[in-house]
């Protein structure tokens, strides 16, 4: 059996408000946030990026942990937002974090997906035997043309999970993959900003392969979405996550502990992983969570965990200190749109 | 100790674009061999004290640079102790002396800082500091910053009393025609100019200058006579010091040299302290001894080191670091120029009547190397 | 893509100082024993005149630290308010990136401290 056995997560302090961005571009406040469902998103600092928001979170994955950071045979970071397109950011980590050298270093991409395509992958590598503990993280600090519909959404944050075989607090019951080549959303090598093509984002991107690996996933785990106490999907905005859930038969009860995005935004590749962390921070041991990813280009992962009586541990020491995803929403300090292009690197 | 000044002379300290540090040193020299009555030919060895040369300039290597440019081959050495260069090239020439392997040498301290923009000369500043202090974006206001709210914390000096030390060195720069500035400022001046670091402002910080002084110095008994010179150092950066509210490698220097020239803090007349920032005249008032800790910035405010002052004692009658400027290299050098004018009755409007003992003090970064001279009339 | 800072006309320091990779390499065990220690905030000012290469930084305190283990350290204060500077506040080591990095040159990571 393959699961979670600790989990960190890292959300950058500054905030800024959508009906601020709106004001700047003279569009209607209201307007913005009920169309997006979104009232504020996290922005980082002018000095994080990728590689520092994944080192924090897989810092704070390690709290729990009761082995050492050595124990570590595999680490995937995925990201949209690498600082480098050649020097690993997982070896970055790696090294800071203590790791040593007897351990598999990987950077994913996958758009927002790349984070949760790592974990399937150390999930495999683990149930083969050929690593007994792997990190995988999602972490970015997402980017968006100033004036582009992105830019009400695209946030920063980071979640990194560690995996293993035993002392599981989430068992990972199913998991699969659903690809296809959608140009729905890409960035060009050296192009400072994505580029998307607008609506059909929505129906042949987004909803087609969260749905396709969702049904996929339900079916060949012969389960149902009554079967499940919450469920998780990618979250670009506030609309798309609650639309997905009720197509695929999940009720808003259901979702609603996931959805980190009304109070921080799309941090990309931690953006699922992020809402994983949000439900195992006040779930129960015994509990079932569906999760699905999603990532432009493009495609989506789907999982099936199941809590054990092991969760309540690391909640606990979460809280104490305080590091729970409730706890670091709160920690917050806004900045008006001027802020907010100085720590996006834009003025 | 048998050494002695016959020859000192600076050029103008300020932004000087059109002079190169050739010209400079020219200068400079030049106005030192002629004070002492003698030729370049008779120059049996080159000290020179400078900093920023090469992380500015592109250019090392200073001895040779400036012996060819005098016209000499004599041996020539570049000392560097970053703030403390001027003084410590002098220290260095005095211990050639002592030794007897060189019998007249000069002392020439040279800087030029105003090639380039201020933020490229505060990061090349910060080559005085500590890697730590490089990493954290400090700059030289910064760590004097810091240790002005440690003495502000532990002893309740003020703001008011930190601008003090500014208006009466501005006070005597006006008095000096080689000073950087002219006009002096008031304490409401210094108070409102424009934040640097908190809470020093634009006016508690000496500017950015070039420039450059020079010295004779022989083992011949003539002129000012040397009654001690000594080095002490301490930790790189701050926070590897004992304190905040007091420089230990000043305080190590100077007891040295009281020693070494057989006097006390009460029997110095003039002396020239490193004030790279207000809060550092006051550190050193109480350092070198003239004060008590906790007791020197009243006194300051007092205008009891004033010229002209009630007070025995006069400080920075040059106008200091802060009112004559500070090209890095050569203050150190510049100090001694002031004490041997004030020694020989030849400082004019700045003179201290009767002034016999004079003490230079010289700083290197935030007190990591301290250098302190004793002269005699 | 990392953002380009205009290069200082002085050569050796740019290229060989903060931005070697050897020595970014070598300082790597430091910055890992670094994470995550905390401590207290003895002492601190606001930069707001900073030097070459931290421009988009500023104003940005640095502090002087008592780690819990003995030693100080100087340090820079990120996602900071007024109200931390005051002496005792409790911060702990983060890494960041120290300063933008040239177009072409390694990023350079070190050691900042944020209020716990």
């Amino acid at each position: 059996m393959v699961g979670i056995v600790s989990y960190g997560t890292y959300i950058p302090v500054y905030r800024i408000k959508l009906a601020d961005v709106a004001s700047a571009w003279e569009k209607d406040p209201q307007e913005v946030v009920h169309s997006l469902g979104i009232e504020e998103k996290a922005v980082p600092g002018t000095d994080e990026d990728a590689v520092t928001i994944a080192l924090e979170a897989a810092f704070n994955s390690l709290t729990a942990f009761r082995g050492k950071p050595t124990d570590i045979d595999a680490l995937f970071v995925g990201s949209e937002s690498h600082p480098y397109a050649v020097n690993p950011t997982s070896t970055i980590v790696g090294e800071l974090l203590g790791v040593g050298h007897n351990y598999l270093a990987a950077d994913m991409e996958f758009a927002c997906k790349a984070g949760s395509a790592g974990m399937q992958a150390i999930a495999g590598l683990i149930s083969a035997g050929q690593v007994h503990h792997g990190m995988a993280i999602g972490a970015d600090t997402a980017r968006s043309k100033p004036h582009d519909e992105l830019e009400y959404t695209s946030a920063a944050a980071g979640a990194a999970y560690l995996m293993g075989a035993k002392q599981l607090i989430a068992k990972l019951l199913a998991y699969t993959s659903y690809s296809s080549d959608t140009p729905d959303f890409w960035r060009r090598d050296g192009i400072r900003y994505p580029s998307h093509a607008g609506r059909f984002t929505g129906e042949p991107g987004y909803f087609a392969h969260v749905v396709g690996a969702g049904t996929r996933l339900l079916t060949t785990s012969h389960m149902k979405p009554e079967d499940f106490d919450y469920c998780v999907f990618h979250m670009p905005n506030g609309k798309f996550p609650r639309d997905v859930a009720r197509r695929l038969g999940f009720s808003k009860e259901q979702l609603s502990t996931s959805l980190t995005v009304d109070h921080i935004g799309n941090p990309y590749s931690a953006s699922s992983m992020l809402g994983l962390a949000a439900v195992l921070d006040i779930a129960k041991p015994g509990e079932k969570i569906f999760m699905a990813s999603y990532g432009s280009g493009a495609g989506s992962d789907a999982f099936a965990w199941e809590t054990t009586s092991l969760l309540p541990r690391v909640q606990k020491i979460r809280e104490r200190c305080q590091e729970l995803v409730t706890q670091e929403i709160l920690k917050k300090q806004y900045v008006n749109y001027v802020e907010y292009l100085k720590k996006t690197h834009k003025i | 100790m048998k050494v002695y000044i016959t020859g000192a002379a600076t050029t103008k300290f300020g932004e000087l674009w059109a002079t190169s540090p050739r010209r400079l040193a020219g200068e400079a020299v030049g106005g030192a061999l002629k004070d002492a009555g003698i030729g370049i030919r008779r120059v049996d060895a080159l000290f020179v004290g400078n900093m920023l040369s090469g992380m500015l300039g592109g250019q090392e290597h200073l001895g040779a640079f400036f012996a060819e440019e005098l016209g000499i081959t004599a041996p020539a050495f570049k000392i560097e102790g970053a703030c403390a260069s001027g003084g410590l090239a002098l220290h260095n020439a005095v211990n050639s002396v002592l030794s007897g392997q060189y019998d007249t040498v000069v002392v020439l301290g040279v800087e030029k800082m105003t090639d380039h923009k201020p933020e490229d000369v505060a990061i090349a500043l910060m080559g005085a500091g500590s890697e730590e202090e490089r990493v954290s974006g400090v700059t030289f206001p910064g760590l004097y910053a810091i240790l002005a709210r440690a003495h502000m914390r532990e002893y309740g000096t003020t703001r008011e009393q930190l601008a003090a030390v500014a208006v009466k060195n501005h006070y005597h720069a006006s008095l000096n025609p080689n000073a950087q500035f002219h006009t002096t400022v008031t304490i409401e001046q210094v108070v409102r100019s424009s934040r640097i670091a908190d809470p020093l402002r634009l006016l508690d910080c000496s500017p950015i200058s070039d420039g450059a002084a020079a010295l004779v110095i022989t083992s011949k008994k003539l002129g000012v006579q040397i009654l001690a010179s000594s080095v002490a150092t301490d930790t790189l950066g701050l926070a590897q010091r004992k304190s905040l509210t007091e420089l230990k490698a000043t305080q190590e220097a100077v007891k040295k040299a009281y020693t070494l020239a057989g006097v006390k803090p009460k029997d110095i007349d003039v002396a020239e302290v490193h004030d790279c920032f207000t809060i550092a005249e006051i550190l050193a008032m109480e350092d070198l001894g003239f004060f008590a800790k906790g007791k020197a910035a009243g006194a300051i405010a007092a205008g009891e080191t004033k010229l002209g002052a009630s007070g025995h004692l006069v400080v920075n009658p040059s106008g200091g670091l802060k009112g004559c400027g500070h090209p890095v290299g050569a203050t150190g050098v510049k100090q001694i120029v002031e004490l041997v004018d004030q020694l020989r009755g030849r400082a004019g409007a700045r003179q201290i009547k009767g002034a016999k003992i004079g003490l230079a003090h010289n700083v290197g970064g935030s007190g990591a190397t301290a250098v302190v001279h004793i002269l005699k009339k | 893509m990392s953002e380009a800072v205009e290069q200082p006309p002085w050569y050796i320091f740019s290229k060989n100082n903060m931005n070697s990779p050897v020595k970014i390499w070598r300082n790597q065990k430091y910055i890992a024993t670094m994470l995550g220690r905390e401590g207290n905030i003895v002492s601190w000012t606001i930069i707001r005149v900073p030097p070459a290469g931290f421009s988009n930084l500023a104003p940005y305190p640095v502090v002087i630290v008592d780690l819990v283990g003995g030693e100080r350290i100087t340090a820079q204060l990120v996602d900071w308010r007024e109200e931390d500077l005051t002496e005792g506040r409790r911060v702990k080591v983060v890494v960041r990136r120290i300063r933008e990095p040239t177009t072409e040159g390694v990023i350079p990571y070190g050691v900042k401290v944020k209020p716990v």
